[in-house]
C-alpha cells in the first residue's frame, strides 16, 4: 500500500512537466500545426528559467522568463511555417537542434568552463507556504505540490472548457480542421495560428522552466531528456482532448515512476526494458485502439491564402 | 529579390537578437570562455611549451565527472606549465575526429577521461606514434594493445574508492541500509559498488550491526538529475540512510532529494558521501567526500612526456600513492566515529583492512 | 522559367549557408575568436589533406544512408522519422551475425549487410502496417520505435553481447571489417552509399514503378483514383527506406565503429531527414548535402581545437543552415514568390526583345 502511494506521488511529480508540454502540443495541433520541436523549446525554457531564477532569486520570474523565451524562439517556427509554409516537421526538428545548442552555448559562456556546480532555490510547495506539514497521503498529494502543479491542472480544465464550450474555442478548432472553411466564415486563420504558436511557446517554455524551478536545483545540458517527444505521444494517445492528454501524461508519469521503483526493488532484468515501457505502451495502445485518425484534419498541411 | 532579402534578413535579425540577448548578460564571464588556449607561464628553464588536450563526451560544466576531469587537467597543467585545450559534449561518432584534430595541431598529450574512448585512442595512437595518450579509467590491458606503446592507462583503484565511502557508511548508518546510485554499467562503477558494499558490511559487523546495501541502480545517463531525485526517494522509502554514487549530475539530484527529506523530518538523518572532489558544504547532507586526485595522475603522465619515458604502462591511483583519499568530514559525524573512520582509513593504507 | 527555378533551388541553400556562417562568425567575434582563423581551420579540418577528406567522406557515409532513407519515404508521401531506429536495428542484427555466427570474411560481410537491411526494413514495416491498417500517424510510431531501438541496443551492449569493462559489444573480427579506400578512413561503405544513391535515383526517375510511387507521394487520392495500389506502395516505401537505413547501420558497424556502444548512431535519423529536405528530395543532391554536413562536422572539430570556441557554436551554425534553407525553399514555392519571379523573367525577356 505504501509502495502504491509512493508511486502515485512520484507519478504526479513526473507527469507535471509532461502536462505543460503536452498542452503546448495540443494548442499547436488544434490550430493545424504539428510541432516536434518542443524538446528544444523546453531546453531553452529550462535554461532561461534557471538563469533568471538564479539572478533574481525568484522562481516565479524564472517561469515567466522560460515562457517568454519559449515564445520568442517559437516565433521562428511560427513565421516559417505560417507565412512561408515551410514543412512543419522539419522546422520542429530544426528547433530541436538549434535551441538546445543555444542553451548549452549560453550556459557555457555565462558560467565558464569547469565551474563549480551552480544550484538554485526551488519554488515552495503550497504546504510550506501555508506553514503546514501534511503527513497523510491525501495531504501530501494535494498540498505538497508547487503552484505550478495546480496551474497545470487548472490549465487542463480551462483547455477542456475552452475547446468544447466556447465559440472562440470552436473557431480555434475549425482552423485546425478546415482552415479554408474557417476563413470563409470570417475567422482570421493566420491570426489564430500565431496565437497558437504564442501559447505553444509559452507552455513549452514553462514546462522546461518547471524542471529547473520546481524539480531539480541544477541545470544540465539534455535535462529535458525526451519529454518533448513523450508529450507528442501523449497528445495523440490522449486523442487530442484535454482530458485525454491529462490521462496520457499521468499514465506515462506512472510508467516512469514504476520503472524507477521496480529498478530499486529488483535486479536482474535489464533496466532498459523498464525504460521502454512508455514508448512500447504508446505503440501498443495506438495499435489496439486503431480507429480512424481522430486528430485535426488540417494538421501538417500549409495554409495558402491564395488557394481560397 | 527585395522581398527575398527582406525575409531572410528578418530571420537573421531575430536569431542574432536572440544570440546577442544572450551575449549581453554574459559579457562579464565571456573572457573565461577561452580556456582552450589558456596561456600558462612558460617555465624559464625549458625551451618548449608542452600542450595537452582533453576530449570529453559530457559537458565540462556538469558539476560532476566532466568538471572534475577538466579541473584535474588544469591543475596539473598549472603545476607543470603546460598549455591546455579541450573539446566537450562530443558525440560518440566524433571521438576519433576530435583526437586527430589535436594530433594534427601538434599537441603532445591527449587526455581522454573514460574507458569509452579506448577504440578511438588506440586507433589514433597507431597513426600518431610521437604523441602520448593518457586514458583515465582505461583498462589494464589497453597499454599493451598500442603498437607504438604510446598509450597509458590511468586507473584509480575502484575497490578502494568503494572502501573509503563504505567504511564511513557502515559507521554512520542507523537503519543498517545503505544505497548506491550508478550512472552507466561500467566495470569501475561495479567495482566501486562492490567495495562500498563489502567495506560497509565489514565495518558494520565490527560495530555489531548487520549493514545491507540496496541493489545498485543505474540512471543510464550522467545528466538526468531528476532521475537522481526519484531514485533517492525510492531508496529512502526502502530505508536507506547513507548514499554514495558514481553518476555526476544524477548524484546532485539525489542530494537534493535527501536534503528535502531531511528538511521535512526536521533533522539531518540521511547522509550522502560525495565524489570525486571534496564537495563538503555543497549540500547539507554531505558528510564526507571520497576524493580522487586525478590531477596527480595527469601530472605523472606530463612528467613522463617531458622526460621522454611515456608509454605502455598502467599508472594506478591508490590510497598508498595519495591519489585517493577521504575529504573533509562534516560536523554531523560525531568525533568518536570520525576517529574510528580514520583508523579504518589507516588500515586501508597499510593494507591491513579486512584482513 | 524552368531554368530560373532551378537556379533558385540551387541559390537558396548557398545563401542560407552563407547567412548561417555570417551569424556564426559574429558569435565567434563576440567571443573574441578570430572568425577568419576559425573558417580557415574549418576548411583545413574538412579538406586540408587527403587524410581529412577521407575522414569527411567516412563521416558522411551514415548520413547519406539515412538521408536516402528519408528521401525515398518522403517521395511516397510517407513521413518516416524512424531512420535512426531502423539504422540501429540493422546494426544490432549485423553485430549479432558478425560476432556470434562464427562466419568471417566476405561471406560474413555480405550476410551482415543483407541481414541488416532486412532488419531495418522489418522494423520500418511495423510503422507501415500500423499506418495502412490501423490508420495511425507514422511520425509518432516511428519516433517511439526509435526510442525502443535505442534502449534495445542498450540491452545488447550492456548485457547480451557485452565485452569487458565498458558497456560495449565485442568488436567485429578483423576479416569481417570493410576494407579502407587508399588507406584512408573512408571505406567501401561509402561506395555502397553512392551505389544505393544511384539505385534510388534510377528507380524513382527512370522506372514506371518509381513514377507511380512519386505519384502516390504527390497526391494520394488522385493516385488511388487512377487505380494505383496505394497501400502496397506505402508499405513498399516503408520497407525500402527502412532497408536503406538498416544497410547504413550495418555498413557503419562494419566500416567505422566495429562495435555497438552508447551513442552509436545517435541523431542520424533526424539528420537524414534534414539532408533529404535540403537536397530537395533528390537522391543525388542528398548525397552532396550529406557530404557538406559531414565536412562541417569534421571541420568544426579542428575549428574548435584551433580557436577554442565551444562546440555548440558549430551546432548552432548547422541548425541555422537547416533553419534558413528550409524556410528559403518553402518561400520560393510560395505563389507570391513564383509570381514575382515570373514578372522578373518577363521583364528580362522584354528587355532582350
Amino acid at each position: 500500500m505504501e509502495f502504491a502511494m509512493n508511486v502515485i506521488l512520484s507519478s504526479v511529480r513526473m507527469a507535471t512537466p509532461l502536462i505543460f508540454l503536452a498542452l503546448a502540443e495540443l494548442y499547436s495541433q488544434r490550430a493545424g500545426l504539428v510541432h516536434i520541436g518542443l524538446e528544444g523549446l523546453a531546453a531553452i525554457g529550462s535554461l532561461s528559467g534557471f538563469l533568471v531564477s538564479l539572478i533574481t532569486g525568484s522562481p516565479l520570474l524564472g517561469v515567466a522568463a522560460g515562457a517568454a523565451v519559449g515564445i520568442l524562439v517559437n516565433m521562428i517556427y511560427a513565421y516559417a511555417t505560417i507565412n512561408l509554409c515551410a514543412e512543419q516537421i522539419v522546422y520542429g526538428m530544426a528547433i530541436n537542434i538549434f535551441a538546445p545548442a543555444l542553451a548549452a552555448f549560453i550556459y557555457r559562456v555565462y558560467f565558464g568552463a569547469g565551474s563549480e556546480l551552480v544550484q538554485v532555490g526551488l519554488m515552495n510547495s503550497l504546504a510550506s507556504m501555508l506553514g503546514v506539514t501534511p503527513t497523510s497521503f491525501i495531504g501530501k498529494l494535494f498540498l505538497e505540490q508547487t503552484p505550478m502543479v495546480y496551474l497545470a491542472y487548472a490549465l487542463v480544465i480551462f483547455t477542456a472548457i475552452y475547446f468544447n464550450k466556447t465559440k472562440s474555442g470552436l473557431n480555434y478548432k475549425a482552423v485546425g480542421e478546415y482552415p479554408k472553411a474557417a476563413a470563409t466564415l470570417g475567422i482570421n486563420v493566420v491570426g489564430v495560428k500565431y496565437v497558437a504558436c504564442v501559447i505553444c511557446g509559452a507552455l513549452a517554455g514553462m514546462g522546461g522552466a518547471y524542471l529547473t524551478t520546481c524539480y531539480t536545483t541544477t541545470y544540465t545540458d539534455g535535462n529535458v531528456a525526451g519529454r518533448g517527444f513523450i508529450a507528442l505521444a501523449a497528445v495523440i494517445f490522449g486523442r487530442w482532448s484535454a482530458g485525454g492528454v491529462l490521462l496520457a501524461c499521468l499514465f506515462f508519469g506512472f510508467c516512469d515512476a514504476l520503472q524507477i521503483r521496480l529498478q530499486v526493488s529488483s535486479y536482474g532484468v535489464p533496466y532498459q526494458f523498464f525504460q521502454m515501457i512508455p514508448y512500447i505502451a504508446t505503440v501498443v495502445v495506438l495499435a489496439v485502439i486503431g480507429m480512424k485518425k481522430a486528430g485535426p484534419k488540417g494538421v501538417g498541411k500549409p495554409y495558402l491564402r491564395e488557394e481560397r | 529579390m527585395k522581398k527575398l532579402f527582406a525575409l531572410l534578413l528578418t530571420l537573421a535579425m531575430v536569431l542574432s537578437l536572440a544570440a546577442c540577448g544572450g551575449g549581453k548578460t554574459e559579457a562579464p564571464a565571456a573572457s573565461g570562455d577561452k580556456p582552450a588556449a589558456t596561456e600558462t607561464e612558460k617555465p624559464a628553464d625549458s625551451g618548449k611549451t608542452y600542450k595537452v588536450a582533453m576530449i570529453c563526451d559530457s559537458s565540462i560544466s556538469d558539476g560532476g565527472w566532466g568538471m572534475a576531469c577538466y579541473n584535474a587537467m588544469i591543475a596539473a597543467a598549472e603545476k607543470y606549465g603546460w598549455e591546455t585545450a579541450y573539446s566537450d559534449s562530443i558525440d560518440q561518432s566524433a571521438y576519433y575526429d576530435n583526437i586527430v584534430s589535436y594530433c594534427d595541431l601538434g599537441y603532445d598529450l591527449i587526455y581522454a577521461p573514460g574507458n569509452q574512448y579506448t577504440d578511438a585512442v588506440l586507433q589514433a595512437a597507431e597513426e600518431y606514434p610521437d604523441i602520448a595518450f593518457a586514458l583515465l579509467n582505461g583498462a589494464e590491458s589497453t597499454p599493451a594493445k598500442a603498437v607504438n606503446s604510446n598509450v597509458t592507462s590511468l586507473l584509480p583503484n575502484a575497490t578502494q574508492i568503494g572502501w573509503i565511502a563504505g567504511a564511513l557508511a557502515g559507521l554512520m548508518t542507523e537503519t543498517n541500509t545503505i544505497a548506491f546510485i550508478g550512472g552507466m554499467e561500467l566495470d569501475t562503477t561495479k567495482g566501486k559498488y562492490e567495495g562500498y558494499k563489502e567495506a560497509a558490511a565489514y565495518v558494520g559487523a565490527q560495530e555489531g550491526k548487520d549493514v545491507k546495501t540496496l541493489d545498485i541502480v543505474y540512471s543510464n545517463s550522467f545528466s538526468a538529475s531528476d532521475k537522481g531525485i526519484e531514485f533517492a526517494k525510492a531508496m529512502m522509502d526502502q530505508g536507506a540512510d547513507v548514499f554514495f554514487g558514481d553518476a555526476s549530475a544524477v548524484d546532485s539530484g539525489a542530494r537534493q532529494a535527501i536534503d528535502e527529506a531531511n528538511a521535512a523530518s526536521g533533522s539531518v538523518k540521511v547522509y550522502d558521501i560525495a565524489q570525486p572532489s571534496d564537495s563538503l558544504g555543497q549540500n547539507e547532507c554531505i558528510i564526507c567526500s571520497q576524493v580522487t586526485d586525478n590531477s596527480g595522475l595527469v601530472g605523472l603522465s606530463m612528467e613522463a612526456v617531458e622526460n621522454g619515458t611515456f608509454g605502455g604502462e598502467t599508472i594506478y591511483g591508490t590510497l598508498q600513492n595519495g591519489v585517493l583519499s577521504a575529504g573533509a568530514i562534516s560536523d554531523l559525524v560525531p568525533s568518536e566515529i570520525a576517529e574510528k573512520y580514520q583508523g579504518y582509513l589507516d588500515q586501508m593504507t597499510n593494507d591491513t583492512f579486512m584482513k | 522559367m524552368k531554368n530560373s527555378s532551378k537556379l533558385v533551388s540551387f541559390l537558396v541553400p548557398v545563401i542560407s549557408i552563407l547567412l548561417a556562417f555570417i551569424i556564426g562568425c559574429v558569435i565567434m567575434a563576440i567571443l573574441g575568436a578570430n572568425p577568419f582563423v576559425a573558417l580557415q581551420s574549418l576548411w583545413i579540418g574538412a579538406f586540408g589533406s587527403l587524410r581529412n577528406v577521407g575522414t569527411t567522406l567516412a563521416r558522411s557515409t551514415p548520413l547519406i544512408f539515412t538521408g536516402l532513407c528519408a528521401c525515398f519515404a518522403y517521395r511516397c508521401g510517407v513521413f518516416n522519422l524512424g531512420g535512426e531506429g531502423q539504422f540501429l536495428m540493422g546494426s544490432i542484427v549485423c553485430c549479432y551475425i558478425a560476432t556470434q555466427s562464427g562466419i568471417e570474411g566476405l561471406p560474413a560481410i555480405l550476410l551482415c549487410l543483407v541481414a541488416g537491411a532486412v532488419a531495418g526494413g522489418l522494423w520500418a514495416l511495423i510503422a507501415g502496417l500500423l499506418k495502412v491498417y490501423r490508420g495511425q500517424n507514422e511520425m509518432i510510431i516511428t519516433i517511439m520505435l526509435n526510442y525502443v531501438a535505442t534502449l534495445f541496443m542498450g540491452v545488447v551492449y550492456t548485457n547480451w553481447l557485452r565485452d569487458g569493462s565498458v558497456p560495449q559489444t565485442v568488436s567485429v573480427p578483423d576479416s569481417t571489417k570493410l576494407s579502407r579506400l587508399f588507406g584512408l578512413r573512408v571505406t567501401t561503405a561509402f561506395v555502397l552509399a553512392l551505389v544505393a544513391g544511384l539505385l534510388v535515383y534510377y528507380f524513382l526517375f527512370y522506372t514506371s514503378k518509381g513514377f507511380q510511387l512519386r505519384a502516390v507521394g504527390l497526391n494520394m487520392t488522385a493516385a488511388q483514383f487512377n487505380g494505383f495500389a496505394v497501400k502496397r506502395y506505402i508499405l513498399m516505401s516503408f520497407i525500402v527506406s527502412g532497408a536503406i537505413a538498416g544497410l547504413g547501420g550495418s555498413a557503419e558497424l562494419l566500416g567505422t565503429q566495429f562495435r555497438l556502444i552508447n551513442g552509436f548512431g545517435s541523431g542520424y535519423g533526424f539528420d537524414g531527414v534534414a539532408m533529404a529536405l535540403i537536397g530537395q528530395l533528390h537522391p543525388l543532391a542528398t548525397i552532396v548535402v550529406a557530404i557538406f554536413f559531414a565536412a562541417l562536422r569534421v571541420g568544426s572539430t579542428t575549428m574548435q581545437a584551433a580557436t577554442g570556441v565551444p562546440t555548440s557554436v558549430s551546432d548552432i551554425i548547422q541548425a541555422l543552415v537547416i533553419v534558413f534553407t528550409v524556410a528559403g525553399l518553402a518561400m520560393v514555392k510560395l505563389p507570391q514568390f513564383k509570381a514575382f519571379l515570373g514578372r522578373l523573367t518577363d521583364k528580362k525577356q522584354k528587355e532582350a526583345a
